[in-house]
């Protein structure tokens, strides 16, 4: 019962993301927002109840599950991107390589320039 | 068309009566779910080879052999796919597990994710332009460092080809792995929650797998950079695309 409990906050959630989504018009899909709601809940609240764990936990071990039937369509439609897999191989190679060192570098930098802050109590 | 009057002639139809209805199209998915898996473990998981893409190739190996529509599969996979938006919310959980780490470095992290999430983003759409991609191609592209289930969620409201998209996210976080793995030998970096926290921005969940298998506190950055990339990025995209 706890898992269906879980399970059933996290609907609530998406459902109040989805409501934001099409009653203030935030180009943001209502999954997405309901992650941001749920977070700032559990920050405000303080602490993940059992069964928000455990359903969490069971949704994300099957995430694969969910995302293969999208991934299993790139097998049947050849063609469809005839021209493009240049563009698209070159700019995400040459990109992620750009953006992996940007990233190493620029936070290495700033995590070696800036002492750590003096009213941390960690 | 005429209904099929023998037993055998109902047998070789049958796939396609199934069809109609969505649970073939979710039994197939989670057959292939499990077969990948005992494969996955076979082949002793190697970082190179992400477990969706076994699962994907069984499944389209079973609909080609089944000699099902493709179109009336998703129709069906769509039942199952429902799920994809309480998996979404789900995130929150290992997302508030992991935000305290984000004391260690709070500046560093607060000054590079906006930067280097939105160079992400812009590095290789910048590219795919000059090469002469499409418009869907170029929205299908510029989630490639977000972890799948808020990509799907950002591409539902930019556009994207979703087979382009995932195909970009694989690609892009096992080419992370390796970039992060070049780039820290030639940079001599060695700060492990900088390694994780890089590989889990650029290479959102493949290259979180890999960050844990470095340590436990290159996985906690790792999944408080995929987190916080894929956030940051569903809020740039949407701005990006409309204008």
């Amino acid at each position: 019962m706890s898992i269906l409990r879980g399970f059933l906050i996290l609907v609530l959630f998406f459902l109040l993301g989805e409501s934001l989504r099409l009653v203030f018009l935030v180009p943001i899909s209502g999954g997405i927002l309901g992650l941001m709601l749920l977070t700032l809940y559990l920050m405000v609240t303080g602490g993940v109840s059992k069964p928000v764990a455990s359903a969490s936990q069971a949704l994300i071990s099957v995430l694969i599950l969910l995302i293969m039937p999208g991934l299993t369509e790139i097998f049947f439609i050849s063609g469809k991107f005839t021209g493009q897999w240049l563009a698209v191989s070159v700019s995400l190679l040459v990109g992620t390589f750009l953006s992996v060192v940007t990233t190493l570098v620029l936070l290495n930098l700033l995590a070696r320039k800036l002492p750590p802050e003096p009213d941390h109590h960690e | 068309m005429n209904s099929p009057s023998t037993v055998w002639e109902r047998l070789l139809t049958l796939s396609h009566v199934l069809a109609d209805t969505p649970m073939l199209a979710v039994a197939m998915t989670i057959l292939a779910f499990f077969a990948a898996n005992s494969v996955y473990i076979a082949i002793g998981r190697p970082v190179w080879l992400p477990p969706v893409v076994p699962a994907a190739t069984i499944l389209a190996g079973m609909i080609a052999l089944l000699g099902l529509d493709p179109d009336s599969y998703r129709e069906g996979a769509s039942w199952l796919m429902l799920l994809l938006g309480p998996a979404t919310v789900a995130l929150g959980v290992p997302l508030y597990q992991n935000i305290h780490h984000i004391r260690a470095m709070l500046w560093p992290i607060v000054l590079t994710l906006p930067i280097a999430a939105s160079l992400a983003v812009l590095y290789t759409l910048v590219i795919a332009w000059a090469l002469g991609a499409s418009p869907t191609v170029m929205a299908s592209l510029a989630p490639k460092s977000v972890t799948a289930a808020i990509a799907l969620g950002i591409g539902e409201i930019i556009g994207s080809s979703v087979p382009m998209l995932m195909a970009a996210l694989l690609i892009t976080g096992v080419f992370t792995t390796l970039c992060v793995e070049v780039a820290t030998r030639l940079l001599n970096i060695t700060d492990e929650r900088v390694i994780g926290f890089a590989l889990g921005l650029n290479g959102h969940a493949i290259g979180t797998v890999r960050a844990f298998e470095i340590s436990a506190t290159a996985g906690a950055f790792s999944s408080l950079g995929m987190s916080l990339t894929g956030l940051f990025t569903a809020l740039l995209l949407p701005l990006l695309f409309n204008l």
